[in-house]
């Protein structure tokens, strides 16, 4: 990891100097111990604060849409002929050029906008797992050796074993590697587990329709309605969200029990085809809700109904966003 | 003031027997979170934590509550307002931090200018028992940098804190004191006051974070638009986590739910990091970036409760430092406005 951070900061200068990015998302160390967190670095001595490592937990691909439509709406207010363009660089893993596919197929911005640094990637820690396997005490210091945690916590010295705290996405991911990428930094990485990828899934479709339905409801009452998950999703890009939609207004505000449920019903059935189980969602909800499972489950049907995956291609379409009425397998759609 | 000891594994006990008699809001764990929630029949308070996942404001100002309800009828609207219920109850167990809050949002909700009869009529029928922090703190803690301790009765009726073998018990005010029955009647002695201050004195000691916060204030009053307020902000989601979780964040917005005929007007919980907090229905919005509206976070809580109420409205419980997705730090921003 860190030959790969110090390549990485090279990288980073060269492509800032060059002028060939105008700003590079990236990760830095963060506040607390054993966090880091997004940033922006825009000249080449900010890039010595690049990391690269099992704590680099978000997408990404969330800032490069922003930063773009910022850009192309600051634009507007300039004559034709004055017009600049913007790179966004993009420290990108596996399921971060997922979402940058996604958003390419949905045609969101070019592909000369973004510069792909692709990082090769083995997993990253889920910080609320991480808590629980130490019983929920303070960290107050601590660092990643080899395949260990090491703390030190408001109880003494702990340390867990990496792969055992790692996110549950990352545990089973089929594609840790850049999918596409501009220019890349360290080799492979070694594959993780995706032959378990819906063993949850499975085990969750086994149940009936009441457990089910008992286990949504018990995730959704823990929603508090701060919104971080749909915030932190790179495909939550709509410029305004149906839930803050007035007229209609489709879900109220409050904390009402069925809002709540459909707020996050519906925000599930917006990422059929789109989302690329990256755990943001998860990783940010302060309040611990598994909305994975669900997405899981769509992704599921997405595979074996439509035999997609989203953003493992550019060639392959959401199944949504492909319709081909010529080629349709179900003849009733036009001749019925 | 009337003081107790009681033994420690007493305290559930009476928490239980009080649930028995009215509404008690204990600490509940739950899955991986520690919540403030109603205490059930079978339920048990969770003593040995640290402090709550979200902060027990929602106790005085829920999430969402009912204002009024109306109808429409062939002669017109028919109004009815809500019953304004707040029935007795206790807030058991809250950290000094937290009951600072209350002492705090008690300001703005019940000033000379605007009562808030939602808010005070739970206020003045709860109870709120403290617990004090003498446990090693969470590192992201910074309660006396903002006028807190970690033994402090600020806000709160009773005050339990924890000398070792025994619960020093000490009933600050006459609401407070009218529990004096569930304590039983061991009186407190000298040497238990003696040991109190020591613990205090210690656990104020052992909170490490400190920011500058008082110092912050005149360097607010003349930095609206210093070029730092656009170093803050590009990686916040917008998402109200920090606000939501925040024991002294207070906005709110009131909306109607219209079902047929029958309408209720609500009001709910709002957040200043949500860029719909402040768009107007023209469509405009004058807080047009996040940077406007961190602007706002940080002057509401540093600068402009200080100009309102003489009093900065965080009380470094460090729940924002710990919950916010992308780890913007609050008493880092106050660090660095502090070097402007």
């Amino acid at each position: 990891m860190e030959n790969i951070e110090t390549k990485l900061r090279e990288e980073a200068k060269r492509l800032l100097l060059e002028k060939k990015v105008d700003v590079i998302i990236g990760y830095e160390k963060g506040t607390l111990p054993l966090t880091a967190t997004p940033c922006f670095v825009t000249t080449p001595e900010e890039a010595d604060n690049l990391v690269w490592n099992h704590l680099c937990t978000q997408n990404p691909v969330k800032f490069v849409h922003d930063l773009i439509t910022q850009h192309k709406n600051a634009q507007k207010r300039v004559k034709p002929e004055d017009r600049k363009k913007k790179v966004i660089g993009v420290v990108a893993r596996g399921c971060a050029t997922r979402s940058l596919i996604i958003q390419l197929q949905e045609r969101q911005y070019e592909r000369a906008d973004v510069y792909i640094i692709g990082v090769p990637c083995e997993g990253y820690v889920d910080g609320k797992a991480l808590k629980s396997a130490i019983g929920g005490v303070d960290i107050t210091e601590g660092s990643i050796d080899g395949d260990q945690i090491k703390m030190k916590t408001s109880d003494g010295d702990k340390a867990v074993a990496l792969k055992d705290v790692l996110a549950a996405s990352c545990r089973t991911c089929r594609f840790n590697n850049p999918i596409i990428s501009d220019t890349m930094v360290g080799s492979p990485a070694a594959a993780m587990n995706p032959d378990a990828e819906y063993n949850e899934v499975k085990e969750f479709e086994g149940k009936t329709v009441e457990e089910r339905w008992a286990y949504y409801s018990k995730e959704m009452e823990k929603c508090i309605r701060c919104n971080a998950c749909r915030q932190a999703c790179p495909s939550c890009y709509c410029p305004t969200c149906f839930a803050e939609q007035s007229q209609p207004q489709w879900v109220g505000i409050g904390e009402d029990k069925t809002d709540t449920q459909v707020f996050q019903l519906m925000r599930l059935y917006h990422m059929v085809g789109r989302c690329v189980d990256c755990g943001s969602c998860v990783a940010v909800c302060p309040m611990g809700v598994d909305l994975r499972k669900f997405l899981k489950k769509i992704d599921k049907d997405g595979w074996e109904l439509f035999g997609n995956r989203a953003g493992s291609s550019m060639d392959d379409m959401p199944p949504l966003g492909k319709y081909d009425e010529h080629h349709d397998k179900e003849d009733f759609v036009f001749n019925p | 003031m009337e003081k107790r000891l009681i033994k420690k594994e007493a305290l559930a006990g009476i928490a239980k027997k009080m649930a028995e008699e009215f509404l008690v809001w204990a600490p509940v764990k739950k899955e991986d979170n520690v919540l403030f929630e109603p205490l059930q029949k079978d339920g048990e308070p969770y003593l040995a934590y640290l402090n709550s996942k979200n902060a027990p404001k929602n106790v005085f100002f829920p999430h969402t509550e009912t204002l009024m309800k109306y109808t429409r009828t062939e002669k017109g609207m028919a109004f009815s307002s809500e019953e304004n219920k707040a029935a007795e109850s206790v807030l058991f167990g809250v950290r000094p931090c937290d009951a600072h809050s209350f002492a705090l949002l008690d300001m703005l909700f019940d000033q000379d200018k605007y009562k808030d009869a939602y808010y005070i009529a739970k206020r003045l029928n709860t109870t709120v028992i403290s617990m004090a922090c003498v446990k090693p703190p969470y590192a992201s803690c910074f309660c006396t940098s903002v006028d807190g301790e970690p033994v402090s009765s600020e806000g709160a009726d009773v005050l339990l804190t924890d000398i070792g073998s025994d619960y020093l018990v000490e009933f600050i005010t006459a609401k407070g004191e009218k529990l004096t029955r569930y304590f039983g009647d061991t009186k407190a002695d000298a040497a238990a006051d003696t040991r109190k201050e020591e613990i205090a004195a210690k656990a104020k000691e052992a909170i490490q974070s400190k920011i500058p916060a008082h110092e912050v204030k005149p360097i607010l009053d003349v930095n609206f638009d210093n070029p730092f307020w656009n170093t803050i902000h590009s990686k916040c989601l917008a998402c109200g986590t920090c606000t939501y979780m925040c024991p002294t964040c207070h906005c709110f917005d009131i909306s109607d739910e219209v079902k047929g005929a029958d309408g209720v007007r609500i009001r709910s919980w709002d957040s200043c990091m949500f860029p719909l907090f402040t768009k107007e229905t023209s469509g405009h919005n004058p807080r047009t970036s996040q940077k406007e509206r961190w602007r706002q976070r940080a002057m509401h809580k540093f600068k402009y409760y200080v100009d309102n109420f003489n009093a900065i409205a965080c009380v470094g419980c460090g729940r924002c430092v710990m919950s916010c997705p992308v780890n913007i730090d609050i008493r880092k921003i106050v660090e660095d406005i502090s070097k402007l």
